[in-house]
């Protein structure tokens, strides 16, 4: 199914792209990840990529940071055709890539990390530290960060690591830089300022390319959109020609009715939850809620409100300084994940690589961790019984892998978490905790992720959902509790709920 | 299932035949009946000791100390065994003893999560200083029990003792790594500490009895070693905990945990000790015994990587 040749952009006729590739193609062993691909950016444009994941981004944009070779196209930087080879070129060519996992040395200062690959010698070839720190801020006031330069970097915030990587791309006089979902782990003011330092890219006439799964961020902050599915290029339009139903659709391909499924009624069990008096060292002051079976519970809150910590005290993973917490009525004792798991408690980790999944093992390992017991016999693990109760998980949640064998590393986000949900409901809960259920996943699976939990929901577990995306919150709560410094600062059914009154007692 | 043998023992599956068709073609006498014995032999105390370090690399920890343990056991135990008469006795010193080492090494990574690359550097000084307080000297077989000798020496079968215990315990390992939740949860802690923490997996209670199985294995390899050698060593097993790593690593456990099998293992054991064997046989210089089993080491690591690289995506 070769592209449409009149979704195409036209040649641009007036300014030279910055970058022009042309029917890129890249085949890994037994994948075609890029068949035909088109980007055309203009100088001065951000132009977002879009698509889900495995639509071919990510190799994309590697291809365009010099880390994979392409088999097939061209690539024109400036008017002149070119290879990338390695990151080298691709740097030395003014292409800066600014990936999702930062790659700065944490132990050395900003000013240092700005200037790696080329010190300042001074004479004598000693490196000019003064220059170094100098050149460092002049750079930063022209992207106006307010950053100092002699901060040792791993100190610094996510938010302004990333300013220290958009400042390398300047310092290497980049013509062209990529952002790769830039803002999955920002706050709301952390993107605005993100936001105006790319306008002040762009006014310097840098092109750049924007890759996010937020809809609301692309119409934002895009000129142009172009679309990715299967490894194939779908369209690239203006932003103004789409709305996003219109874009959700070149990405997946068809409609989603309702991201947020609701299949049942407003019905209310018993309290399975219930948690009072709750601090801990870190961070959480005097919390206290109840939840109940059949409801989602959905917690709200700016980044550092204590969402997380919260979490991870009420599975018994983190300890706790006061306070109780109870599972079905029955005590969990702190700082403990076993009696938590058999009490009926778990969580799904905001951190699906690090607190999630087995990265290396198998599907049906990841699977079955927690629910091993349940397959065992005299310790023996029963590999027959395992395997079919996995493959009915698999089946059921519509997970898409070649084999329950396939290291989990090669799924796509949307499939891993559908596991380690499978993971918990193959041990049987009372009560999920899911932290940034979404975090990293594409629109299509997310509508399925959440009418995943939503049907735990009607079967009657109590779901907790942590959560920093205002529209899954409104989307899919019973009800509403608003997080800030630690502390639970309001609460709202779900009919009462709405974003002004949830933003106001977030910022506390 | 990933968990057994797949193609990932290929390269050392080539490599191990492709030494054996070179060795047995410059020294034919490399087929003969004693000398495939003569190899056995040498894997025998290696393979029972690295069944307990495959574990422990799984569950993404190390044991630095155990050939500072083996030769500390050995004189355990023939001492005990002078004094009380008892083989008996003198067998459960030197089990309890190393046991205890391996109780001790896991309490300190677990219990005060001191690294333990750190920890067991530590008691491995600590033994090698602490045999010479409790013996200046090899302790004699002074007790002359004929069920100690053939401990090393003797035959069932037409197989040495010494052969079929590994086998024993190798087939135990594998068992319990392969087919039980204990290994399965190994696999997971050393995979993901903290999603198997999150899962109400105990992960410091299984790395502890990963320890404690390892230095109990040091005991058995401990008794084992004192009867070949007809004494308690204090200097005997220098080197030996390297020789055990290098043996699970060149059998594809990965340091940093959650990958490996014991038929790894047991290749890689085979192959360090053919490579011994071959050396000895063709006259070459014994120092190449060191020098062989390095080049090996990376040469298969590399081209293991190659294979994975090939084969992912």
């Amino acid at each position: 199914m070769p592209a449409d040749p009149a979704l195409r952009p036209a040649a641009e006729a007036a300014a030279a792209p910055a970058l022009e590739m042309r029917g890129i193609g890249k085949r890994f062993p037994g994948v075609i990840a890029l068949e035909d691909v088109d980007l055309v950016l203009a100088p001065g444009k951000v132009h977002a990529l879009m698509g889900e994941n495995g639509a071919g981004k990510s190799t994309l944009i590697k291809i365009m940071a010099g880390v994979y070779g392409k088999d097939a196209g061209s690539i024109r930087i400036g008017g002149r055709e070119t290879e990338l080879r390695t990151p080298r070129d691709a740097l030395a060519q003014g292409l800066k890539v600014v990936f999702q996992e930062i790659a700065l040395i944490g132990e050395f200062t900003v000013a240092e990390n700005i200037f790696l690959e080329q010190y300042p010698v001074g004479r004598a070839g000693s490196i000019d530290w003064k220059r170094i720190r100098g050149e460092a801020a002049a750079l930063f006031a022209r992207i106006g960060f307010d950053v100092d330069p002699a901060a040792k970097t791993g100190d610094l915030p996510i938010s302004q690591q990333q300013m220290v990587e958009i400042a390398r791309a300047l310092a290497h006089e980049a013509r062209i830089v990529v952002m790769d979902e830039p803002t999955s782990s920002l706050t709301p003011s952390e993107v605005a300022l993100l936001f105006a330092v790319i306008r002040r890219l762009t006014a310097l006439g840098i092109a750049v390319v924007y890759v996010s799964h937020k809809l609301d961020e692309v119409f934002e902050i895009a000129d142009e959109v172009t679309v990715l599915r299967d490894g194939r290029h779908i369209s690239t339009k203006p932003i103004g020609a789409h709305d996003h139903d219109s874009l959700i659709h070149d990405m997946i391909g068809r409609r989603i009715e309702n991201l947020f499924p609701r299949s049942r009624g407003h019905h209310k069990g018993e309290v399975v939850l219930s948690v009072s008096n709750l601090s801990t060292d870190a961070k959480l002051k005097d919390v206290a809620f109840e939840a109940r079976a059949g409801e989602v519970l959905g917690f709200f809150g700016l980044m550092g409100a204590g969402r997380t910590e919260l979490a991870k005290a009420i599975v018994g993973f983190d300890p706790i300084r006061t306070g109780t917490i109870a599972i079905g009525g029955r005590p969990l004792k702190p700082h403990d994940t076993r009696t938590g798991v058999s009490l009926g408690i778990g969580l799904l980790s905001e951190d699906r690589k690090g607190e999630g999944l087995m990265l290396e093992l198998p599907v049906q390992q990841n699977m079955s961790l927690a629910a091993l017991e349940n397959f065992s016999r005299a310790g023996f693990v029963e590999e027959g019984r395992e395997r079919s109760a996995v493959q009915s998980f698999v089946d059921r949640f519509r997970v898409k892998t070649p084999s329950l064998a396939q290291p989990i590393k090669n799924l796509s986000g949307g499939n891993q978490q559908k596991v380690l949900i499978a993971r918990w409901l193959m041990r049987g809960l009372k009560v999920i905790v899911v932290d940034e259920p979404t975090r990293g996943i594409d629109v299509g699976a997310k509508s399925e992720i959440f009418a995943l939990l939503d049907r735990l929901a009607g079967e009657g577990l109590a779901v907790v959902m942590m959560t920093s995306e205002m529209p899954e919150l409104l989307g899919l709560s019973d009800r509403i509790l608003v997080m800030a410094g630690g502390r639970i600062t309001a609460g709202f059914e779900r009919d009462a709920a709405t974003q002004e009154k949830i933003l106001n007692a977030a910022i506390g | 299932m990933s968990l057994v043998s797949d193609r990932s023992q290929i390269v050392l599956l080539g490599i191990l035949a492709l030494l054996c068709i070179a060795i047995s073609l410059a020294a034919p006498q490399f087929y003969t009946g004693a000398n495939v014995i003569a190899i056995l032999r040498q894997c025998a105390l290696v393979l029972i000791v690295a069944t307990g370090m495959t574990m422990l690399l799984v569950a993404a920890e190390v044991d630095l100390s155990v050939g500072a343990s083996l030769a500390f056991t050995g004189c355990v135990g023939m001492d005990v065994t002078n004094r009380t008469g008892s083989l008996v006795l003198g067998t459960l010193a030197a089990l309890a003893f190393a046991g205890g080492v391996g109780l001790f090494n896991g309490l300190v990574v677990t219990r005060l999560k001191v690294n333990s690359l750190i920890a067991t550097i530590a008691t491995m000084m600590m033994l090698q200083g602490g045999v010479y307080l409790y013996t200046r000297e090899a302790v004699q077989n002074l007790h002359q029990i004929r069920a100690f000798t053939e401990l090393g020496a003797g035959y069932v079968g037409g197989l040495p003792i010494p052969v079929l215990i590994a086998a024993l315990i190798f087939i135990a390992g594998f068992v319990a790594l392969r087919f039980t939740t204990f290994g399965r949860y190994l696999y997971a802690v050393g995979a993901n500490g903290k999603a198997a923490r999150l899962s109400g997996l105990r992960a410091e209670r299984l790395k502890l009895v990963a320890f404690l199985a390892t230095g109990l294995l040091v005991g058995v390899a401990g008794l084992i070693l004192a009867s070949l050698m007809n004494a308690g060593q204090p200097t005997a097993g220098r080197g030996f905990e390297l020789t055990v790593i290098a043996a699970v690593i060149l059998g594809g456990t990965s340091l940093s945990g959650g990958r490996g099998t014991l038929v790894g293992t047991l290749l890689g054991v085979l192959v360090l000790k053919v490579i011994d064997n071959g050396i000895i046989i063709l006259r070459w210089n014994q120092d190449l015994q060191m020098v062989v089993p390095g080049v090996v080491i990376i040469l298969a690591t590399w081209l293991d990587l190659v294979r994975r690289r090939r084969d992912a995506r």
